[in-house]
């Protein structure tokens, strides 16, 4: 779907001179500035309408390995969020992973498992995320949400819209072009923008029930489509560091069930992820660096509104 | 407007002045040509014995015109690397001249770069260096590929933009900031493979000159410097087939007259075959079929069909293409991107001292990609085309003037990233505009020698740049019918130098020259890219101005046996553009949407030694320099480093001739290390680490440095055979330095259990590579039917 980027096309063109290069590692000098408060903090409505929920941590300076999970001070504590829906403001209260009962922990892994955050039950140390635990407020497709965050002498604000939900249909598995195993397929969606608006996707697969993984180029605008009725394939969710080859990345295996979950998002939300996955994906001789463009003022990161779809799909 | 009339009288004083003198004054004028193929010599020096102040150069088409009173002369005629030819003249009439020089000279004599005599310090000219291709091919080069932009490269205030690239900077300036011209077409886009090779094959090309410091006002368009290249005209006199085969390309040319002295054409071409080479071995895999070659064309004629008029036609045609095929996925594309260039040139004489020159020039350069991978494809192309015409004059109406004037008119039409694609029955567009302009000056210069200390080079350009429809504003809507105008800058641009001699063998030379430039390449790389877009000042993108001040010390050493130079200059450069911070390439958006404006200045040293005669020969360049650069939206305002900022830059080129066989040449090269974004910090979102990066180009990699060294072993140097060949055998980075060439961040988390780890990899480009290369030259010297060819 997303344009293939010529600039990485043009990479292929080097390999007779990589073939020479070679690679040392490299000791970047550690920055001493004062770590930014990074924030990831969503709210849903479609079919489900969810609560808002924070996960406020630190930027850490270069490492070479860590364990976010038992890191002192990785999580921020004590802060004290607020979200206005423009009526009512509710308070996110902190709940830390280790003080929960089950029937708690299911619910804010429910919640973190719709994102592409994945369950909290492996990681060790004790994690903590802000949410609005009695549901005073889910979200209302067409509402703002304004999130308000003071912690350590600090101010943060970020504002999401919930979007109209543009759905998709006619989903189907066919078998893909090339010399393949047979158990592989390739997922064709046709979708029916919306003419004369912005439109805004963002996608998730999640297969046989684990958490939801983003596309490798998850977002997209409507620039080169607006108002069109088109099929394309929707190639399955990987995670970053995937060991997918180019055999079977982005297909999926026969016998899978699959999740997916469509989403429309405000124009900063586009912006957030089209950045951060530009820059995590461009690197080297051809390309300078992105600065990842947050909808967070005071601080770094993601206040995220989704107004999702979710169809329930059998390879077959 | 008060400056413009300053201007104005000054120049119709120097007119006058010219005629006011009283003594009855006569003026010799022909061409200085090559007496072995007929080729005219380019900056030829035409003097009076007794005195060499009463002189002048060649153009660039070997003219030259000196205006003398009465009198008997001996008139020297000298080319750097030829011998000198001293003619007794009896001046009391105009009289024509066209004289022949012989290459090479009695005492065994190299010579790096042509400046004949002590031009450098007898010349008002600043920051120019002419640089005949013959004297660059005995240098170490990567591969093999003898290439004139990088031999620029080890020039003072002459920066190679990454590791064995042909693409440069100068004194601080972006890459789009170079007038590239060939025969006075405009090359766009002047690299392969990425720009490590350059579009110029060095067989096909007479000369270069780069000018880096006081453009005079007959160039214009650019704020940094001008590469004029002028290709071979083609022997004149008899057949001749060069070639060589190399390890990334082989090359042809054939040279020769088609009426002996009269008309001569050459046809001269390149290509890269290593993945033709390559291809049986993928016939059995999934890739069959994927190939990258690029080649090269250039052909040129020329007609003297009276002893007044002269007609040249050139062209040049060369293109990459790479074909990929994965059968894997069923994933195809093909890329093909190149420049196409041609130019028509008369030359005519009204008179001994009034030379003229008509150019229709055409020039195009296209990039397109064209991939599909099952019902799927998309096809995108940009590129720009030019229509230009000039007229140019050389008046030469005394000794003490060399004036120069002329007009320019292009048009230009700029094609954005024009993307189409197809989704099963659907299509789609992205709807950006083609942007239409018209581009014209009008410039006058003199050269006026104003006593035998001091003389000066004063001109001025006006120009007239207007964006014009079909066009639809983004910004009111309104549509604009077919060359309407949209946008109109104009531009007035005061050019001044001067030199005035300390003694006979040193001067002081200064310089102011403003420029402007109305179409712009922004790059967010640290090379340019094919697919880098050429865009033109439009109601969003204002022209470019730059202002330069320059100052030199130049002093000739042992009877001009060393030339050395201190040149220091400042730049304040206005409008310069950027892409935002947070730039993501996205076909649907025309990238002046993109663009952040800002400001800059640059300002530097440069050291330079040089030896041209004698066994030992070559030159030391060291430039001391600083390049920053301020935008609101960069860094938040603060400034910052330029990419093009580098503090040290030595280059050290030595050429020996141990006996006629065997000929051994060495460069040197070490640079402050590129300035780079550091990472600030890492961070986590939907359980990746993702990077928050620091100041723009605060911080800087390891230092760059090389040595090359080369040896040419030619087996028959003083053969009366028609063939003749010769061996160049190189090695690049001799002691297999690792420079970095780019860094990159490797990062990993483990989702369920947040380990994470990152480290940074620094990656070096090319290790010690030896290449061997052999050229051939086989000469028809008996050929004497020329005619029979055509």
């Amino acid at each position: 779907m997303k344009y293939f980027s010529i600039k990485s096309i043009l990479i292929l063109l080097g390999p007779c001179f990589l073939l020479l290069a070679c690679e040392e590692e490299f000791i970047p000098e550690v920055n001493s500035d004062p770590q930014d408060i990074v924030v990831e903090g969503y709210i849903e409505a479609g079919d489900f309408n969810l609560p808002p929920y924070v996960i406020l941590t630190r930027s850490q300076p270069f490492f070479t390995a860590i364990n976010f999970g038992t890191l002192d001070d990785f999580f921020v504590h004590d802060a004290f969020i607020t979200v206005f829906d423009g009526d009512n403001t509710v308070v996110l209260e902190e709940l830390c992973w280790n003080d929960l009962d089950e029937e708690q922990k299911e619910l804010i892994n429910v919640l973190i498992n719709q994102s592409g955050i994945g369950g909290l039950d492996s990681i060790p140390g004790n994690v903590c995320v802000y949410v609005d635990f009695d549901l005073e407020m889910t979200g209302e497709i067409g509402k703002s949400y304004d999130l308000r965050i003071e912690v350590e002498d600090k101010v943060l604000r970020a504002s999401t819209t919930l979007q109209n939900r543009v759905p998709l249909d006619s989903f189907e598995f066919i078998i893909p072009e090339g010399n393949l195993p047979d158990t592989l397929r390739e997922l064709r969606v046709v979708l029916r923008d919306v003419p004369g608006e912005l439109n805004y996707y963002r996608y998730f697969t999640s297969i046989n029930g684990d958490r939801f993984i983003p596309g490798f180029n998850s977002v997209i605008d409507d620039a080169l489509f607006d108002g069109q009725e088109f099929e394309f394939p929707l190639p399955k969710g990987e995670p970053r560091n995937t060991s997918a080859g180019p055999t079977t990345f982005g297909l999926y295996t026969l016998g899978d069930t699959v999740v997916v979950r469509w989403t429309n998002i405000d124009q900063d939300n586009f912006n957030f992820w089209n950045t951060l996955e530009f820059n995590a994906i461009n690197q080297g001789p051809f390309s300078s660096y992105t600065r990842v463009e947050s909808n967070v003022e005071g601080g770094i990161g993601i206040w995220g509104g989704y107004a999702a779809y979710y169809y329930p799909l059998l390879v077959e | 407007m008060k400056r413009l009339n300053y201007y104005l009288l000054l120049f119709i004083g120097l007119f006058f002045s010219t005629w006011l003198g009283g003594q009855q004054q006569f003026t010799l004028s022909g061409y200085v040509k090559d007496s072995g193929n007929g080729e005219t010599l380019i900056a030829a020096n035409i003097y009076t014995k007794d005195n060499p102040a009463q002189g002048t150069t060649s153009n660039i088409y070997g003219f030259y015109s000196l205006t003398l009173p009465e009198g008997n002369y001996t008139i020297v005629f000298s080319y750097l690397g030829f011998t000198d030819k001293e003619i007794e003249v009896e001046l009391k009439a105009d009289a024509r001249l066209t004289v022949e020089l012989i290459e090479g000279v009695s005492i065994e004599e190299v010579i790096v770069t042509a400046e004949a005599k002590d031009n450098n310090v007898s010349g008002t000219e600043m920051g120019t260096i002419n640089l005949p291709v013959d004297n660059i091919k005995t240098l170490p080069a990567l591969l093999g590929e003898v290439d004139v932009l990088k031999t620029l490269q080890l020039l003072p205030g002459v920066l190679s933009s990454s590791e064995g690239n042909a693409g440069f900077y100068v004194r601080g300036g972006g890459p789009d900031q170079n007038l590239v011209l060939l025969d006075e077409a405009v090359v766009y886009n002047s690299g392969h493979m990425l720009g490590f090779f350059s579009v110029f094959n060095a067989d096909a090309i007479k000369n270069t000159t780069l000018i880096k410091g006081g453009m005079p006002a007959y160039y214009g368009g650019r704020l940094s410097s001008v590469v004029d290249i002028q290709m071979k005209e083609g022997n004149n006199k008899h057949y001749a087939v060069t070639g060589g085969i190399g390890l990334i390309a082989s090359r042809l040319t054939v040279e020769g007259p088609i009426q002996k002295n009269v008309s001569s054409f050459i046809v001269s071409g390149r290509r890269t075959y290593a993945f033709d080479l390559a291809q049986p071995a993928l016939e059995d895999t999934n890739f069959k079929g994927t190939n990258y070659f690029f080649y090269d064309l250039n052909l040129k004629v020329n007609y003297r069909f009276s002893d007044r008029d002269r007609l040249y036609l050139s062209g040049y045609f060369g293109r990459d293409v790479l074909n990929y095929n994965s059968q894997l996925r069923g994933f195809n594309f093909r890329m093909p991107y190149g420049n196409s260039t041609g130019t028509l040139r008369w030359n005519h004489l009204f008179s001994d001292k009034l030379f003229m020159n008509v150019s229709a020039i055409y020039n195009d350069y296209e990039f397109s990609f064209a991939g599909s991978q099952s019902d799927f494809s998309v096809a995108v192309r940009s590129g720009v085309r030019d229509y230009n015409a000039k007229l140019d004059f050389d008046f030469f109406p005394s000794v003490k003037h060399a004036l120069k004037f002329g007009i320019n008119y292009t048009y230009h039409q700029l094609t954005p990233n024009l993307a189409n694609a197809t989704s099963g029955d659907v299509e789609f567009e992205n709807a950006l505009q083609v942007k239409y302009a018209h581009e014209a000056a009008i410039y006058i210069q003199d050269d006026y020698k104003i006593s035998q200390r001091l003389s000066m080079n004063i001109g001025l350009r006006g120009n007239l740049f207007s964006q014009v429809g079909p066009y639809t504003s983004e910004l009111t809507g309104k549509v604009y019918d077919n060359l309407e105008p949209v946008k109109t800058y104009l531009g007035l641009e005061p050019r001044w130098s001067a030199k005035y001699s300390l003694d006979k063998s040193a001067s002081l030379k200064a310089g102011i020259t403003m420029n402007n430039q109305y179409l712009h390449l922004v790059s967010n790389t640290t090379s340019t890219l094919p697919t880098d877009i050429w865009v033109p000042s439009t109601e969003v993108v204002r022209p470019q101005r730059g202002i330069q001040y320059a100052l030199g010390y130049f002093r000739n050493f042992k009877d001009d046996l060393y030339e050395t130079s201190v040149e220091v200059y400042y730049k304040d450069l206005r409008n310069q553009i950027d892409y935002g911070e947070s730039y993501v390439m996205d076909v649907a958006v025309d990238v002046e949407n993109d663009f952040v404006f800002g400001n800059g200045r640059s300002f530097g040293a440069e050291f330079f030694i040089k030896k041209s005669k004698g066994k030992l020969n070559g030159w030391i360049g060291y430039t001391l320099a600083k390049t920053d650069r301020r935008f609101e939206d960069i860094n938040e305002g603060r400034r910052f480093n330029a990419t093009y900022d580098r503090t040290h830059d030595l280059s050290v080129v030595l050429n020996y001739k141990i006996n006629p066989k065997w000929h051994l040449g060495a460069v040197f090269v070490y640079g402050t290390g590129n300035a780079f974004t550091p990472i600030k910090s890492l961070y986590l979102i939907e359980n990746n680490l993702n990077v928050e990066y620091g100041d723009r180009n605060s911080a800087r990699i390891a230092p760059y440095h090389r040595m090359d060294l080369s040896a040419t072993l030619t087996p028959k140097p003083h053969t009366d055979k028609n063939f003749s060949s010769s061996w160049v055998f190189s090695v690049y980075n001799l002691y297999n330095r690792r420079n970095p060439f780019f860094i990159y961040y490797f990062t990993e988390t483990n989702e369920e259990t947040l380990n994470a780890t990152a480290s940074a990899n620094q990656v070096s480009l090319f290790p010690i590579i030896p290449s061997v290369t052999w050229n051939f030259t086989w000469e028809g010297k008996k050929a004497d039917h020329p005619n029979e060819v055509f």
